[in-house]
């Protein structure tokens, strides 16, 4: 091999071998991570990924989903051109048209049904990623619909309602500052790589770590102490936890007094939590339960790591998740230092310690009409606090039109096998009058839609980005846009200029959105593009620490409000609690089973696909415990039928010792073992609207072959 | 300079993004070929109980490495300065010596029937660059050492452990 064939095939970057590196990141995931990554390119096309060293957010490093972005945007089912549907929907047939046959027929079919039905009849929803959100929602409102939803409708909004209805804002963990770190449902080896480094400096030096979770996760071979408690069940472990701190005269009662409101409800709920029922209900030893008490409340200030979604995801979720906050005012551990400390949110989901004109941009063409939002009448306190529709009514209001008919639905991203009942899902897409869908790939949900348009991925864009330091970031193109790809964003705009031409903001495109949510700092699109990594921004800020102390929270009371206010006003219980019929969590069949429980290789069903990674994990697989594994005589490999009030498939087992004997996890969005299948419709925790994603009653038998080869 | 590519055991969460980077770096086609690196999560018993364990395999670079001789083209050497087991595949001739004389089944064929292996990422180390593996490591749990460095770091973190587990 000469000398230059070696540089080739070890792909350095140099004159001779013509290969440069460009910057760009990672829209695989959430807004929280939004890595760097270098695009090492030749001759137009992407030959291999690394994270950006010089990227104040990760350093260089990457997880497993983003070192598989080159196969991910390459992926063989990337869509090509605009499509419009010949088949009956759902069988998958398409033929090729132009840009502009598409845009007409959108153009006149939404038209038709705003014109003969209002424009509220239109539902405009965005699955994953977020990154066009902003101009969707205004999309949405300038068009005259009411009906903006999101998949966040499942995923982190039940946790910022938590926080919204018991503090009046997000708050994150002063890691720093802390002596003991509890991570609730909260394991960042597999979902959120770049807080790994931060939780190893805390161990190292010297600080506690307490981890709750039904798994083994690698995050509880760091632990000092592991709570493993039965899945759903974290509400009555947290007022247990509290019963012990107050029994033991542990709490904090200057801040209680000074800064709390409802006290004595939420004491009077603590009471019915003694450490016999917290071990009946959650399976965790009573001893166990004392010391995570005394470890909370005496072991110096402490601070709080939930996950985004999963603690809200059971029946009793989003009270559960109140009872885990209300430890962090029983022990004054609310905007301290080393506690949780209050943030805003920037832009696109981040707080970054500056304010942006994101809310008035998203809301300024907001209608006036007197139809409620999809949900609104049925999730009372989900429409309280969130500007947007719940989409787990969205199949139910289109099915049954009431209380008013949805018969458009024009989506990005929509992910059919996150929806819980796929297959009423399934019924309302048929029963539309127009459903237009923008996405990467085929998918389940393409197959519904009547014209299919194909977006591209952020290394074929340009775009936005804020992050927790208080960088700002603005990324150019690393490739061209592949096929007749083009950007969520450049989407919208095309049919903005067609549908709501007077919204003239709107119609000026992304990077004037942006110019206008930045307007009153000193940063611009045009200043932030002359930098090829992210900048400071000047204006951002470190959190401010105590100011809900001095200046009261932005609650109704002003206080760490124990009972909410604004819960009493929806009809709610206002106090965190865990009810009578959920103390078996199984119900009457003998496992629990918990859906999309995080795998490194997976994010919802977007990776399923690519080779590198579907190497991992060849086959959906249900990771079941080894004692439910010699019970059932069960080896890894062997086939279960899996059976719940919502349905049963098979599939493979395979049985591990991170698994709590008695529960089930399988990860979901795989076609062919479609586990969301299995939760019925109204398997919602009744607050939120959120989907008991985490927790059902579900049998096991062993039976002959799995439902689908691969999934 | 003699080097070090190991692992730190209590770090490795088998999450895969080395596998991921190594078959980019590399471009493998597992669905046709055998990655280079592989992690695995397997639960070890002991007298304490049951625990799982992570670890990333690949080439282990043994300092008296059999495939070496077991090779009749020669394509298999220990490099002087740095002692990784390097190759040159253009003689191999695919008798699969190298991989039956290797105790951890290293060595994979590609299409052509030559043999391919982990090199230490050896060009990109050349150029002031770190294995692809090393590169990517979300947990830190993979480095390359020097000789020295590698002696300060307590051996029971070792990918060495791995020996005694199997």
């Amino acid at each position: 091999m000469t000398e230059l064939e070696k540089l080739r095939k070890a792909k350095i970057p140099c004159p001779e071998t013509g290969i440069t590196v460009r910057h760009t990141l990672c829209d695989i995931c959430t807004p929280d991570n939004h890595c760097g990554v270098d695009a090492y390119v030749l001759d137009g096309r992407v030959i291999k990924v690394e994270g950006t060293k010089e990227h104040p957010h990760n350093h260089g490093l990457l997880c497993t989903k983003g070192a598989a972005n080159r196969e991910y945007i390459y992926r063989e089912d990337r869509l090509r051109t605009p499509m419009r549907r010949v088949g009956r929907r759902g069988e998958g047939k398409f033929v090729p048209i132009t840009w502009d046959e598409a845009y007409d027929e959108i153009v006149r079919r939404l038209d038709a049904v705003r014109r003969e039905e209002g424009a509220d009849a239109v539902a405009f929803f965005s699955g994953y990623t977020k990154w066009y959100r902003t101009l969707l929602k205004r999309f949405a409102y300038s068009f005259g619909s009411v009906n903006y939803g999101t998949e966040s409708s499942v995923c982190f909004d039940a946790t910022f309602m938590a926080w919204a209805a018991t503090t009046g804002s997000f708050a994150v963990p002063d890691l720093d500052r802390a002596a003991t770190y509890i991570g609730w449902g909260y394991g960042p080896h597999y979902s959120g790589h770049l807080s790994v480094g931060g939780m190893q400096a805390f161990k190292e030096r010297g600080g506690r770590l307490l981890i709750v979770d039904p798994k083994i996760t690698p995050a509880v071979k760091m632990a000092d102490l592991h709570l493993q408690l039965k899945p759903g069940t974290d509400g009555a472990l947290a007022l247990g936890i509290a019963k012990v701190i107050l029994d033991n005269g542990w709490a904090d009662m200057d801040y209680v007094e000074k800064h709390t409101a409802g006290f004595e409800e939420y004491r009077a709920e603590v009471q019915k939590f003694d450490l016999k029922t917290v071990e009946e209900i959650t399976g965790v030893a009573p001893k166990l339960v004392a010391a995570a008490a005394e470890l909370i409340a005496t072991g110096g200030p402490a601070c709080m790591h939930q996950s985004a979604s999963p603690i809200t995801q059971h029946r009793n979720g989003f009270q559960n998740y109140r009872a885990i906050l209300a430890l962090l005012a029983l022990t004054g551990n609310y905007d301290c230092p080393g506690g949780n400390i209050p943030i805003h949110f920037t832009y696109n989901y981040q707080a970054a310690g500056f304010a942006t004109r994101e809310r008035e941009y998203t809301t300024a063409t907001r209608p006036a009409g007197d139809r409620t939002r999809i949900g609104a009448d049925r999730f009372p306190v989900w429409n309280l606090f969130q500007d947007e529709f719940q989409a787990m009514d969205l199949s139910r209001q289109i099915l049954e039109g009431t209380p008013y008919p949805v018969k458009a639905l024009f989506a990005c991203g929509m992910n059919l096998l996150m929806f819980p009942d796929t297959d009423q899902l399934r019924r309302a897409l048929e029963k539309l009058d127009f459903f237009v869908d923008i996405d990467l790939f085929e998918t389940p949900c393409t197959r519904y839609a009547d014209i299919v348009l194909p977006a591209c991925t952020s290394f074929e864009r340009g775009e936005y980005r804020v992050y927790p330091s208080g960088h700002s970031f603005y990324t150019k193109p690393v490739i061209d846009p592949l096929y007749e790809s083009r950007s969520d964003a450049d989407i919208i705009t095309d049919l903005a200029r067609r549908l709501t031409p007077e919204d003239t903001l709107l119609c000026q495109g992304y990077e004037a959105a942006i110019d206008y949510i930045l307007q009153d700092l000193s940063i611009s699109v045009a200043g932030l593009k002359d930098s090829e990594f992210p900048v400071m921004t000047p204006e951002a800020r470190p959190p401010r620490v105590g100011l809900t102390r001095t200046q009261g929270c932005p609650t109704p009371s002003g206080k760490f409000e124990f009972s909410s206010t604004l819960l009493a006003r929806c009809g709610v219980n206002p106090v965190p609690n865990y009810p009578e019929n959920l103390r078996r969590p199984e119900g009457g069949r003998k496992f629990i089973l918990a859906t999309g429980v995080r795998l490194p290789n997976a994010l919802h069903s977007r990776l399923h696909k690519v080779p590198w990674l579907r190497s991992l994990r060849p086959e959906p697989m249900a990771d079941i415990s080894l004692a439910d594994a010699a019970r059932l005589e069960l080896e890894r490999g062997d086939t279960v039928r899996l059976t719940t009030d919502g349905g049963s498939l098979c599939v493979k087992v395979n049985p591990t010792s991170t698994v709590l004997p008695g529960t089930v996890h399988l990860f979901h969005g795989y076609e062919k073992a479609n586990v969301n299948a299995l939760l019925p419709a109204d398997w919602l925790d009744p607050c939120t609207g959120f989907p008991a994603y985490k927790s059902i009653g579900c049998d096991m038998e062993k039976c002959p072959a799995p439902d689908g080869e691969k999934g | 300079m003699k080097l070090y590519l190991d692992l730190d055991m209590e770090k490795c969460s088998a999450c895969g993004a080395c596998a991921v980077a190594c078959m980019d770096q590399n471009d493998i086609d597992p669905d046709r070929e055998l990655p280079f690196r592989n992690v695995f999560c397997v639960d070890r018993r002991d007298s304490a109980g049951v625990e799982s364990v992570c670890a990333s395999l690949s080439c282990m670079h043994c300092a008296d490495a059999p495939c070496v001789p077991a090779c009749p083209s020669a394509c298999l050497a220990k490099d002087a300065e740095t002692g990784f087991t390097l190759y040159d595949n253009q003689n191999c001739i695919g008798c699969h010596s190298c991989a039956m004389a290797c105790p951890f089944g290293v060595p994979s064929f590609n299409s052509q029937g030559k043999m391919e292996k982990c090199d230490g990422c050896s060009v990109r180390l050349a150029h002031g660059m770190e294995p692809a593996c090393v590169r990517v490591c979300p947990t830190g749990a993979l480095r390359v050492y020097t000789e020295e460095a590698y002696r300060a770091v307590h051996g029971s973190r070792s990918i060495l452990r791995v020996l005694q587990l199997l």
